[in-house]
């Protein structure tokens, strides 16, 4: 009887699994399958060997994208529950299954579970029944198999030590490289850069004939006749270059800079796109050779000239990397400032936005003169740009131009241009120039600031939309950890108290104002604190309108909290000015007054304790 | 990048809404926030096969939130509140509560909103916001640009649901706030607020999608019933979701109507919710099917009868996000910006502040991260 029940109890997970699994609704059965590990878990690795597996081989092939997509994935951290790496190939199976499948999303799934297992095989398992998994794929009939073929490589590759099987391995790849199906070589394309990444970690691995076959597989794709494949080979190239310099071998240098000219100047955009994006990296692989970085200076500048504007947008980032690798100040002065000069004026929004993403670290290659003569005027220009994200851009990056030339030259633009954007129409735009002015606070530091900035860091506190009043006061704080409490007190509190009292008759305005004394209490020094900003909460206490009350108790907590640290000279302020108030104002007529006062005063209790 | 990966985003929203077109050129230049007729509305059972059969679904009651009202108002105590803040935590992320935690909030609803007067009297500061119909993301757009509550008190005049695609999410959200902050939010009844309408415009098949089955639909709207029609805020301004009745000159009697039922297809309850003002004086049909159109010299006699300054009334789509009408006898405030996705339009909220000074405050939709940037621009090809 026991016996029996025991039994019973061992089957249910399983019966209520393939009850489940074959349910009706297909977000039970997806359920279901989320729950796989439990399921595992409660069999035992035998069982799980012996029974579950097999049931999901037939699962694998008789059910939904959906199912089959979660199940690829349970099935990638399965070597635990079937007893470990020793039993591990028998999931190679149902994943090979759903490796196949048309859906990208089960196929990517099963490929990383693929690549997962792997990982845990044995050099024995990896010749037995990984590669041929790999070779079965890649020779199916049909496409599916062999683009998740493509994936797969990368977890064999460098574990093959005998040069001949690699060979084989490779020659394989050429011919998905050489495949019918466009899927398939594209695949195979955006897999080679990770194949030679890890040839390159290995440097001394790989066989001349190993390169025979990269090199091959490189051409096919260089001259491939789909746009979605040929833009691939920047990354490969890139890896290749990387691979031979890591070798200290720049025999083959000469041919692959050809071949980096050719991808710049393709007739096809997305090449041409792919080059300007990784345009960086791609001539950093030259750097050793001036006279290889020289020949990139023209189809470098033919980017920057480019019909198409994602191109342009795509280069005008890469400017100042390239720059710094010509060592040449008067080139950069000759060749990339009139660039710069023409893409600061780009008809496209978006190329001059991405343009003031990285210009101004231009200025580090130049003296102050040269910076001053040539790069100013430009930034100037751009900090007046109907576009503002080209200001914001500029204004978020001027420390480095700051560095080389100073503030004051600066001024002049910058303030207006800060100015122009703290009164955009658009309040997302306000917000955006709110939270840089911390930013630039540091970097210009409290002369400039003081001057030009704290009226217009006040006013902020006075605008109709609340996010930008709250962005205002967290600014007015962050201000005041940067230049200090007595700052804070000259420049903005007693600012603040002395405000037109006529305004103060808008509830949103005492609001605000609460809001901001409230904040700057942590960062003030006690004596601001109880001397004026005590004052002013206290009489808020008595405010007709409740939201101000209820505020004003908590404000009263955050105070308590700061001045009891000097318990000697504020403890009577304490007791015979804040508690009372508090306790007044937890017998108020409104609920919520009542609410938030009893929370700080037991909270203050709590402190003072 | 993959560039492989480029798919217009656009297509599926537009098929659902084309019906909407058809409804917004129905209502012409009057831009007709509601867009739908009541003569139109389907009452049959749209759920044919399934156990609600023998249920009618336009009749309350059948939740059973309200079998067990209390006798006096709902009493907040430390651990009603922390329910209450767990829940609207969540729900402002825009994550739904379960079935159980809906029906436990609807109960503590029917407490406070059962309470409440037809004529709710409110202070000022206050700030009164029109529509929002399920366009959650928006609603938190607005808190942005007006504050949070409860620092900020907040009016809204009805249509919470319908339309949008976030429906459960609003209304949850906003009678949470409202159990919670019974004094600093109030929130009224509009036409939308109905068993019949959200049956056709979304609200129903969005509750049955998200929870399984009808319940939280059954649930909200027995709910509905309990909602105050009207508010007075400080005596002087009228707030209400449509507009005037001809059965009713004086705010009394709005206060001698027995609100709690469904809205019904015809009379003064029915009118408040449904009608509109119009550029023509006296009563005229309204084109909705329900409810009167009312000149400005309604609204002036309206006015001057019960002492008010202005009528704030929703219901009606304006580009603006607000409107002036009946030289300033009547104001509309919208506040579901492009609306529909769609309609290109801003929205709007009204602060009142304690000296009676208005302001209007507009805004735009929601940005949401990875979501495409909507343009206001009508395209070439549609001019």
């Amino acid at each position: 009887m026991a016996a029996e029940n025991a039994k019973s109890k061992d089957l249910y997970p399983l019966a209520l699994l393939m009850d489940e699994l074959k349910h009706d609704d297909i977000a039970n059965r997806v359920e279901a399958m989320k729950k796989l590990d439990t399921i595992a878990i409660a069999l035992g690795s035998q069982r799980t060997r012996e029974e579950l597996i097999p049931f999901l081989v037939e699962v694998a092939q008789d059910d939904e994208d959906e199912v089959f997509a979660v199940l690829a994935e349970e099935l990638g951290k399965f070597v635990p529950y079937v007893g470990g790496p020793e039993y591990a190939t028998i999931l190679l199976p149902p994943l090979e299954i759903l490796a196949s499948t048309e859906e990208t999303l089960v196929r990517d799934k099963a490929v990383d579970s693929l690549n997962a297992v792997a990982q845990e095989l044995s050099q024995d398992q990896l010749f037995h029944d990984f590669i041929p998994l790999i070779e079965h794929l890649a020779t199916a009939d049909w496409f599916s198999s062999k683009v998740s073929s493509c994936g797969l490589f990368k977890s064999v590759i460098v574990r093959v030590k005998d040069d001949s099987l690699r060979k084989d391995l490779l020659a394989l790849y050429l011919q998905l490289v050489e495949d019918d199906t466009p899927m398939v070589r594209r695949t195979a394309a955006k897999n080679l850069p990770v194949i030679i990444d890890l040839l390159t970690q290995n440097p001394g691995l790989s066989t001349n004939e190993d390169w025979d076959y990269i090199s091959n597989m490189f051409q096919k794709i260089i001259n491939d006749t789909q746009d979605s494949v040929k833009f691939l080979t920047v990354s490969c190239l890139i890896s290749i270059l990387k691979f031979f310099n890591t070798k200290g071998d720049h025999s083959h240098t000469r041919d692959l800079l050809d071949s980096a000219t050719k991808l710049i100047g393709d007739e096809a955009w997305r090449v041409r796109y792919m080059a300007a994006e990784k345009f960086d990296d791609l001539a950093s692989q030259f750097a050793q050779n001036d006279e290889y970085i020289a020949e990139l200076i023209q189809p470098f500048l033919n980017l920057c000239e480019d019909n198409e504007s994602d191109v342009r947008k795509a280069v005008a980032k890469q400017i100042p990397g390239f720059a710094k690798l010509l060592k040449d100040p008067s080139i950069v002065l000759s060749k990339v400032v009139p660039a710069v000069q023409s893409l600061s004026m780009d008809e496209s929004e978006g190329v001059r936005a991405s343009l003031a993403l990285t210009v101004t670290n231009l200025v580090t290659l130049m003296s102050k003169e040269e910076a001053i003569d040539h790069m100013l005027p430009i930034l100037l220009n751009m900090l007046k740009d109907e576009f503002p994200d080209v200001r914001l851009n500029i204004i978020a990056n001027l420390k480095v131009v700051n560095d080389v030339i100073g503030v004051d030259l600066l001024s002049e633009s910058l303030l207006p241009a800060i100015t122009e954007l703290a009164k955009d129409v658009n309040w997302r735009v306000r917000m955006a120039i709110i939270e840089y002015i911390p930013i630039l606070a540091e970097q210009l530091g409290v002369q400039f600031f003081d001057q030009q900035l704290s009226d217009l860091c006040l006013s902020w506190l006075w605008d109709t939309v609340f996010s930008i009043r709250e962005a205002a006061v967290a600014n007015l704080k962050k201000l005041t950890e940067i230049f200090g409490s007595d700052w804070c007190r000259d420049e903005i509190i007693l600012k603040l108290l002395k405000f037109d009292s006529q305004l103060l008759e808008n509830f949103v305005y005492r609001f605000t104002l609460l809001s901001a004394l409230t904040a700057l209490v942590p960062v003030v020094s006690m004596e601001v604190v109880s001397d004026q900003i005590l004052p002013f909460v206290s009489h808020l206490a008595d405010d007709a309108v409740p939201n101000i009350r209820f505020n004003v108790s908590k404000s009263l907590a955050a105070i308590v909290e700061k001045l009891r640290k000097d318990k000697p000279t504020y403890d009577e302020t304490i007791k015979k000015s804040i508690m009372p108030l508090l306790d007044r104002l937890v017998k108020d007529d409104d609920f919520d007054v009542q609410y938030f006062s009893k929370i700080s005063l037991e909270e203050c209790k709590k402190l003072l304790e | 990048m993959d560039m492989d990966l480029d798919v217009p985003m656009h297509d599926a929203i537009e098929e659902q809404l084309s019906p909407t077109i058809d409804e917004d050129k129905n209502g012409g230049e009057r831009d007709d926030a509601g867009g739908n007729q009541l003569t139109t509305i389907n009452t049959t059972n749209p759920n044919g096969d399934d156990e609600d059969d023998d249920v009618d679904l336009n009749v309350g009651g059948g939740s059973g939130i309200a079998d067990h009202k209390s006798a006096k108002p709902l009493e907040l105590n430390s651990s009603n509140i922390n329910q209450l803040d767990q829940w609207i935590e969540y729900l402002s992320k825009c994550q739904i509560l379960s079935e159980d935690d809906v029906a436990k909030l609807c109960k503590m609803a029917v407490d406070v909103l059962q309470f409440e007067e037809n004529v709710k009297p409110i202070n000022v500061p206050v700030t009164i916001c029109g529509d929002v119909h399920g366009q959650f993301h928006d609603l938190i757009e607005l808190f942005k640009i007006g504050g949070p509550c409860p620092d900020t008190n907040y009016l809204f005049m009805g249509d919470y649901v319908d339309r949008g695609y976030y429906s459960v999410e609003t209304v949850s959200y906003l009678v949470a706030m409202k159990v919670r902050y019974p004094h600093r939010i109030t929130i009224l009844r509009g036409n939308h607020e109905s068993r019949q309408i959200t049956q056709v415009y979304g609200f129903y098949d969005e509750c049955l999608r998200k929870y399984g089955s009808a319940a939280v639909w059954k649930m909200f709207t027995d709910l509905f019933d309990y909602f105050p029609i009207t508010a007075l805020v400080d005596n002087k301004i009228f707030c209400l979701h449509g507009g005037l009745s001809p059965m009713i000159e004086t705010v009394d009697q709005v206060r001698e109507l027995n609100r709690i039922q469904e809205v019904p297809h015809e009379g003064p309850m029915c009118d408040l919710l449904w009608s509109d003002p119009d550029d023509r004086g006296g009563w005229g049909i309204s084109p909705r099917g329900a409810g009167f159109t009312f000149g400005q010299d309604i609204s002036e006699q309206f006015n001057h009868t019960n002492d008010l300054s202005l009528i704030a009334r929703a219901h009606q789509l304006v580009m603006e996000g607000y409107a002036w009408s009946h030289q300033q006898n009547v104001v509309t405030i919208f506040s579901a910006p492009n609306y529909c996705y769609r309609c290109g339009n801003q929205a709007a909220i009204m602060e009142v502040d304690e000296n009676h000074s208005r302001q209007f405050l507009q805004y735009d939709p929601s940005v949401r991260p990875g979501e495409p940037a909507v343009s206001r621009k009508t395209p070439d090809y549609f001019l």
